[in-house]
Order: C-alpha cells, then sequence, then structure tokens
C-alpha cells in the first residue's frame, strides 16, 4: 500500500479512520457532537456560522497550499523517518501530562494511572519520549483533552467554527485548546520547538488530507461531518453512533413513507408500507432501467 | 380414525418443512456475520492481488461482492435523504446507478495491495430497529488497528450492509450531509457531475 512520510502505512482502508488525524494534526482542537444530528435539517443548528466557517476554511486551505504544505514537504524532504518518528513520540509523549490530568478530571483512575505509568516510562527509559518504549510494554496510547473532560461534565458542544488558521473546533472546543495547551509543556520552550511541532503535525497529516482530497465531493462539509463524529466518538470513548442507528431508523420510516407515495409517487396519500422489505420491490424498476449501469453488469442487488 | 390416517400426509409434511426450516433458520442468524466475513475476503483477496489486477482488475473483481453485500439502492437513497422525493425517475436511476460506480470504484481505488493485513471479528450486536451491527477489527501490521463497524438491514431473505463505521466515523452520515449540501446548494445535476469526477479521479490513480 501507499507509503507516506515516515515510514506510516496510509492504507486505503484505514483512510477513512484517518481522519482522525485530520483534527488532531491540523492543529484543530476539538469539540463533540451528535453526528446523526448532522444530516440537512439540522446542519443549520450544528453549523449556524457556515458562510463565515466556509470563507475560513477557505482562507486555511489557501494557507495550507501555499505555506503549510510546501514547508511540510520540505520537512519531510530533509528529515529522515526514523527521526520523524522520534519527533512525533516526542511530542505525543508531552501530551502525556495533559493526558493524564484529564484522565482524573474525568475520574478514570486506573487509565490515569496507566498514563502515568506511560508518560514515565517513555520520559525515562525512551529517551524523554523519542522511543515508545510504553506501546511495547502494553502500555497503550489514550486521548483525552479538556474537550472531552466538558463533554464528560455535560458542557453543551455548541456551534461548529472554523477557525483560522487553526481549523475546525466548536464552541466548547475553544476553552479546550486553550486549557490543553496551556497543559502542554511544548508552550513554554520557546517558538522554534512549538514551529517544530506545528510543521511535524502537518507532515503526518499529509495522507489524511490527501484522502479528503480524493474522497470528498465537498470538503468543507466532508471535513466538518468526521470531525464533529470522531469527537463524538472520542468524548464517548467509542460508545457512540455504532449502536445508534436512529439515522437509519428515521430512513425506514421515511423510505417507508417514500414508498408508500411512491412506486414512485403515483401513490401518494396510501398508507405506510409496513416494512422495509415489503417496500423494497417498488424499487426494483428504477434500478433495472438502467441497463448499461454498473448493476446490470451483474446480479442487480434486489433480486437476490 | 380414518380422519387420523388422512392427517398423516399433513402432518408429515408439516414435519418435513418443518426439519427443513432449521437449518434455513440457523443460515439466516449467521447470514449477517457470514455476508460481511465473505466481503471482507474478498477485499482481502483482491488485495493480495491487486498490483497484478490494476484499478480496472480490482473494479471487476469487486463489483459483484460489493453489489451482493451491500443494499446499493437504500443507501443511495439515504443518503439524497427527503431529496429523493423531488428527484424524478430517470434522475433515481441516474442516481443509483453513478453512486454504485462510485461505491466499487471507492474499494477499487483504496483496496489496491497488500501487506498482511486481516480482518478479525469481534462480536454481533442487533440494533433497536431490526438491524445487526458485526463488529470487526482490521489488523494492519505495524499500525494501529481500526475498528470496522457494519450495520446490516434484512432485505428479502438475506442481510445487506447498509453503513460502515469506520473508528466512530459513519459513513452513511458523511455522505448524507455531503450529498443533501450539494443537493440543497448547487442541484442535482452538479451532484452527478461531482460524483463522476470522482470515479474518473480513481480510475487515474
Amino acid at each position: 500500500m501507499k507509503k507516506f512520510g515516515h515510514g506510516i502505512n496510509q492504507r486505503a482502508a484505514i483512510q477513512l479512520a484517518a481522519l482522525l488525524f485530520v483534527g488532531a494534526s491540523l492543529f484543530i482542537q476539538g469539540c463533540a457532537s451528535t453526528p446523526t444530528e448532522g444530516q440537512a435539517d439540522s446542519s443549520a443548528q450544528i453549523d449556524p456560522y457556515e458562510d463565515f466557517n466556509r470563507s475560513m476554511y477557505d482562507f486555511n486551505s489557501q494557507v495550507d497550499k501555499y505555506v503549510a504544505a510546501p514547508v511540510s514537504d520540505g520537512y519531510k524532504y530533509i528529515t529522515p523517518g526514523i527521526v520523524q518518528t522520534g519527533i512525533t513520540n516526542f511530542f505525543d509523549n508531552l501530551k502525556g501530562i495533559n493526558t493524564v490530568i484529564n484522565d482524573l478530571l474525568q475520574a478514570k483512575f486506573e487509565q490515569g494511572a496507566q498514563d502515568t505509568g506511560r508518560f514515565l516510562l517513555n520520559t525515562t527509559v525512551g529517551v524523554g519520549g523519542l522511543f515508545d518504549v510504553a506501546k511495547a510494554a502494553g502500555l497503550e496510547h489514550n486521548e483525552e483533552d479538556f474537550e472531552q473532560t466538558l463533554a464528560v461534565w455535560g458542557v453543551p458542544q455548541g456551534a461548529y467554527l472554523v477557525l483560522p488558521l487553526m481549523g475546525p473546533s466548536t464552541t466548547r472546543g475553544i476553552p479546550g485548546a486553550v486549557f490543553d495547551t496551556a497543559a502542554n509543556p511544548a508552550t513554554y520552550v520557546g517558538y522554534p520547538v512549538q514551529l517544530l511541532s506545528v510543521i511535524n503535525s502537518r507532515a503526518n497529516a499529509d495522507g489524511a488530507l490527501k484522502f479528503v482530497d480524493e474522497a470528498s465531493l465537498d470538503s468543507y462539509v466532508f471535513t466538518r461531518e468526521s470531525f464533529l463524529q470522531w469527537r463524538q466518538f472520542m468524548a464517548t470513548d467509542g460508545a457512540s453512533g455504532v449502536a445508534d442507528d436512529d439515522l437509519l431508523g428515521e430512513d425506514d420510516d421515511f423510505m417507508d413513507e417514500d414508498l408508500s407515495g411512491g412506486e414512485a409517487k403515483s401513490n401518494a396519500g396510501k398508507e405506510k408500507s409496513s416494512s422495509v422489505e415489503s417496500a423494497q420491490p417498488g424499487l426494483t424498476p428504477v434500478i433495472s432501467g438502467s441497463s448499461d449501469s454498473a448493476l446490470s453488469q451483474g446480479k442487480p442487488a434486489e433480486s437476490k | 380414525m380414518q380422519q387420523f390416517y388422512k392427517r398423516i400426509p399433513s402432518a408429515l409434511l408439516i414435519c418435513l418443512l418443518s426439519f427443513q426450516s432449521w437449518p434455513l433458520m440457523a443460515s439466516e442468524a449467521e447470514s449477517a456475520r457470514v455476508i460481511v466475513e465473505s466481503f471482507q475476503m474478498a477485499l482481502i483477496d483482491t488485495m493480495k492481488q491487486g498490483k497484478e489486477l490494476g484499478y480496472e482488475g480490482r473494479f471487476n473483481k469487486l463489483a459483484e461482492p460489493v453489489k451482493v453485500s451491500h443494499d446499493l439502492i437504500k443507501i443511495a437513497r439515504i443518503v439524497v435523504g427527503r431529496e429523493w422525493e423531488n428527484l424524478t425517475a430517470e434522475q433515481q436511476t441516474q442516481l443509483v446507478d453513478v453512486f454504485s460506480k462510485l461505491s466499487i470504484s471507492s474499494y477499487a481505488h483504496n483496496f489496491k495491495d497488500f501487506d498482511g493485513e486481516s480482518f478479525v471479528f469481534d462480536s454481533e450486536e442487533e440494533t433497536a430497529r431490526g438491524g445487526v451491527i458485526i463488529h470487526t477489527t482490521l489488523i494492519i501490521p505495524n499500525d494501529k488497528n481500526v475498528k470496522f463497524d457494519y450495520m446490516l438491514k434484512k432485505k428479502g431473505n438475506s442481510w445487506k450492509i447498509i453503513n460502515i463505521i469506520a473508528n466512530g466515523v459513519s459513513d452513511l452520515a458523511l455522505k448524507r450531509s455531503e450529498y443533501t449540501s450539494i443537493l440543497k446548494r448547487e442541484g442535482f445535476d452538479p451532484l452527478i457531475t461531482k460524483i463522476n469526477e470522482k470515479i474518473d479521479n480513481y480510475s487515474k490513480q
């Protein structure tokens, strides 16, 4: 598969998930939300400042294209992969302090103990964090930040915001970012180190950004939705979204409704179909009519 | 007594049907998992031959597995939301057609080679609305594992994938937001144009 930068395999299969790193790596500090609310009807609620946000997004994209990306490319060109990995490990380890603080603020004491051990191990045996020896010792990296803590405390997410140079955030993400920045030792060591941190983060995000570019029809919406979903996933420690099929349930209702009015539209006003299955045959004429379609090259799905 | 004898054939028939239905029920119960695992096997298999096959080869190899395992019509409807009702029959056909091509094309583009990846089944879960979620993990050597959760709904006698959630990011919700936004802001034809551009880009890379 494709290899990017310092040997991180940027597999297609994980590239959707790699959007996560867009948030982390593009200097994004975040927020959480209810992803299923991010649909057309409620997008105005989640993103009330869309016009402004789109302007900021375009501005950031231009800055990235003409400043960040060339610098990042140069950085990757001159920096050996193993050094990049070491730099990434170093800055990740510094964030470990913030992780432990937020573990405790969220009453995750066992995880807090693990993360403390992780930080101490990497700082000592791992030569100041350059080597992630804790991973080999079975201590997985946890990601906690103050915005997640605010979410756990019940602070509402607020509106989606795209900040100049900072990228996606939310109303709740702003105080979160301020706290995280204050709790990161890299903040206090001077501009060269901070600059290195930013450039390294941008370099690591390269694959994810390319994926967004490749996969999205509207990169603004794509970034917004994946960012909000990712933050929700983080805030709930992976418990959100998966078992919640409201989106689908709602669409079942919609589809039933639609199909009753549907075959297509001639039966408007009739009672809803009772199930999706019963509704499906109504779709058959739609697809079977596409003789040169991709579907017609093989067995049409509805023929099952 | 005569009535008893008369009832034997029908009783036998009922027994026979009952026995026949056991394996059917058993296979139905596991079919959601089987659908997902078969599809994942097809993906891994394609990745293993990815370089030799090239994009076209991967597209052709994956077309059938994608169509069999995914409810592409339903997904296409969901991603445009209620706008579906405002589309003409021709537009609906066109949308399903290009969306199906995009789905296959996306797999063909992204699953292009093999580096020891494997899928592992984690668990199965029923949803409140009669769906099933198959939780799996993609194991990637020397990289972070990725959680892949497949949501399936029953269609006729078989289960079909209608959503894939990768590390908490729902593909369906993502697409729905994008597609409804484009429809709202730009209209149907620009949406189709953009999808075709993506397919074109995938085929070139």
